[in-house]
C-alpha cells in the first residue's frame, strides 16, 4: 500500500502514505548518527544500506530497483522514505525473520541501538491480516485484541509490553510485523517513550499503525 | 466451459444454482448456448463457510450423475481439489476434474487414473485451498506458473492419467494479485507452447474488477476482452459464467486465428 505505483491509478491510501512520510520527517527532524531501518524478511541479515525498493516481484511489468541492490519489501519500502525525505545521511537496512526468538529480536534491537550515539530506528511492521471477512487472512477475532495490546504499548510507551507478544499467536493472525516490534522493543531497553500516533486503522483488513516514538518522555 | 456452482455463496450470482432444480435448469441453459463442457462445483473459492468432504459430496456427486443421466455425452467437469469428492463425481459419471488449487491433494490425480478420466493442473502459488493472496511475489510469474503445471502434468501422467486427457491452467487470480493474473494473461502463449492445452478461468475476476474498477456483474466486457487474448494466444477452454458472450468471443477469434470457418461466407461472393 505504501508503493503508490503498486496500487494503479487510484492513490486507495493517501492519508497512510502521508503519515508516514510524516513520521520519517519527525524521524530525522533532530538530526540522527544513523537511521536503521528493520523489517521482517526470510531471514536474519544485514543488507547493503544502498539496497533500493524493488516491487516488479509484486507488480511484473513496472519498473524495477533503481540505484541500488533490491532489499525485502519493508525496508526497500522504509529506504524509499528515508530518500523521499531527502535524508542522506548514514543508513543501515536490517531484516529479521519472521519467526525469529523474542529474545534474539530484542538483542538485536539493544545491539542496533548502540552503533551510534544517536540512533533513530524506522520500524515498519504490520499487524493482523485478518480482522474481517474480506481481510487477506479471512476474519479470526483474536486479531483484534492482539491488534488492540498493540496499539496501547505504543500509545502508552510502555514498549516491555511488545516483548510478551506471544509469536505463534502472531504467525496465525497473519501479524507479520510481531518481530520488528520486537526489535524496537529491545532498542528501547525498557525505558518508555512519548507517542504520537499518526493512523490507526485497518482498511483493507489488516492493521496499519503509524507512529513516532521518542525515548525518554 | 460452463459453470454451475452448487454453492449459496460463490462471488458471482450467489447461491443462483444452490437449489437443485434451478441448477439443472442452468445446466440446460448453458449447454443450450453452446458450452461443451458442465463445471459443476461444490465449494467456492473465497474463505468462508467450512465445507467438509462429505457436503461436498452431498452437493455434487447426485448432480453429475443426474446431468449424466439427462445428457449422456456432454463432457462434466467436477471443481474441487479433494480425492473423496473427485471419486465420488467420477463414480457417478463425471469426466474431468478441475482442480483449482495446484494440486493440494496429491491423490486426486491417482483418482483421475484409476477412473479414465481427465484432470487440470494448476498454478496456485502454493496456497492452501480457500486463502486469499498475501503480498505474493515472484520472481517471475510466469516461470512459476511454467514450472508448476507442467510438473503437476508430469505427476499426473506418472500417476497414469492419459496424457490427451491432462489440461494445464495458470489459475488467475489464485495466489496471484492483479497484475499477476495480467501478465499471465499478456503471456499466456508461454503456457500453449508447451503443447498441453490450456484452460483459461477468468469469468468475471478481481483482477479484471480491480482492472476496470466495476463489481462483479459489470465485468462481462472485461471478461471478454481478456477471453478474446486468450484465445488469440491459443487457449483451448474457457471457464465461463455467461456462455453465449463467450462462445461468440472464442468462434470471432477462431475465425481471425484461420481455425474455423465463418458460419456463412456469401456477401461478395454471389
Amino acid at each position: 500500500m505504501l508503493a503508490r505505483e503498486l496500487t494503479g491509478a487510484d492513490p486507495v491510501a493517501p492519508a497512510l502514505r502521508q503519515a508516514c512520510l510524516d513520521a520519517t520527517a519527525e524521524l530525522l527532524a533532530d538530526g540522527p548518527d544513523l537511521v536503521a531501518v528493520v523489517g521482517v524478511a526470510a531471514k536474519t541479515r544485514a543488507w547493503p544500506p544502498g539496497g533500493c525498493l524493488d516491487v516488479t516481484a509484486y507488480g511484473p511489468g513496472l519498473a524495477g530497483a533503481s540505484g541500488g541492490p533490491p532489499v525485502p519489501l519493508p525496508l526497500g519500502l522504509g529506504a524509499r522514505l528515508l530518500d523521499q525525505a531527502g535524508y542522506s545521511g548514514r543508513r543501515e537496512l536490517q531484516s529479521v525473520a519472521e519467526p525469529e526468538r523474542t529474545s534474539t529480536c530484542a538483542a538485536l534491537g539493544a545491539r542496533l541501538a548502540r552503533n551510534a550515539a544517536r540512533v533513530a530506528l524506522l520500524v515498519m511492521a504490520d499487524g493482523s491480516a485478518r480482522r474481517g471477512l474480506k481481510a487477506p487472512g479471512y476474519l479470526d477475532e483474536r486479531s483484534v485484541p492482539f491488534d488492540a495490546t498493540v496499539e496501547r504499548a505504543v500509545r502508552t510507551g510502555d514498549l516491555a509490553a511488545l516483548l510478551a507478544l506471544d509469536p505463534l499467536l502472531a504467525s496465525e493472525l497473519m501479524a507479520t510485523g510481531r518481530a520488528s516490534w520486537q526489535v524496537l522493543a529491545g532498542a528501547m531497553n525498557g525505558h518508555r517513550s512519548t507517542t504520537e500516533v499518526r493512523y490507526c486503522d485497518d482498511p483493507f483488513g489488516v492493521a496499519y499503525l503509524v507512529a513516532s516514538l521518542r525515548p525518554g518522555g | 466451459m460452463g459453470i454451475v456452482n452448487r454453492t449459496p455463496d460463490s462471488f458471482f450470482r450467489p447461491g443462483v444454482t444452490w437449489d437443485e432444480q434451478a441448477a439443472m435448469v442452468r445446466v440446460d441453459e448453458v449447454i443450450a448456448e453452446g458450452a461443451d463442457i458442465v463445471d459443476v462445483g461444490g465449494i467456492p473459492a473465497a474463505p468462508g463457510t467450512e465445507v467438509h468432504v462429505a457436503e461436498e459430496i452431498r452437493r455434487t456427486a447426485a448432480f453429475v450423475a443426474a446431468i449424466r443421466a439427462r445428457y449422456p455425452d456432454v463432457v462434466i467437469s467436477v471443481d474441487t481439489w479433494r480425492h473423496e469428492t473427485g471419486r465420488a463425481a467420477c463414480e457417478a459419471g463425471a469426466d474431468l476434474l478441475n482442480d483449482s488449487w495446484g494440486g493440494f491433494d496429491e491423490r486426486l490425480a491417482d483418482v483421475a487414473a484409476q477412473f479414465g478420466v481427465g484432470i487440470v493442473c494448476s498454478h496456485a502459488g502454493g496456497q492452501r485451498p480457500r486463502t486469499r493472496p498475501f503480498r505474493v511475489a515472484y520472481a517471475d510469474v510466469m516461470a512459476d506458473v511454467l514450472d508448476q503445471t507442467t510438473r503437476l502434468a508430469d505427476r499426473a501422467v506418472a500417476a497414469g492419467v492419459q496424457p490427451e486427457r491432462i489440461i494445464i491452467d495458470a489459475a488467475h487470480d489464485f495466489g496471484k494479485n492483479t497484475w499477476h493474473s495480467l501478465e499471465v494473461t499478456r503471456r499466456l502463449a508461454e503456457m500453449t507452447q508447451t503443447g498441453w492445452p490450456v484452460l483459461v478461468s477468468l469469468s468475471n475476476k478481481d483482477f479484471i474488477g480491480e482492472t476496470l474498477n466495476l463489481p462483479p456483474e459489470q465485468r462481462l466486457p472485461g471478461t471478454l476482452a481478456a477471453t478474446s487474448v486468450c484465445a488469440w494466444l491459443g487457449a483451448r477452454i474457457f471457464r465461463v459464467h455467461q456462455v453465449t458472450e463467450s462462445r461468440q468471443v472464442v468462434d470471432m477469434v477462431a475465425a481471425i486465428r484461420g481455425d474455423r470457418p465463418p458460419a456463412r461466407a456469401v456477401r461478395g461472393l454471389a
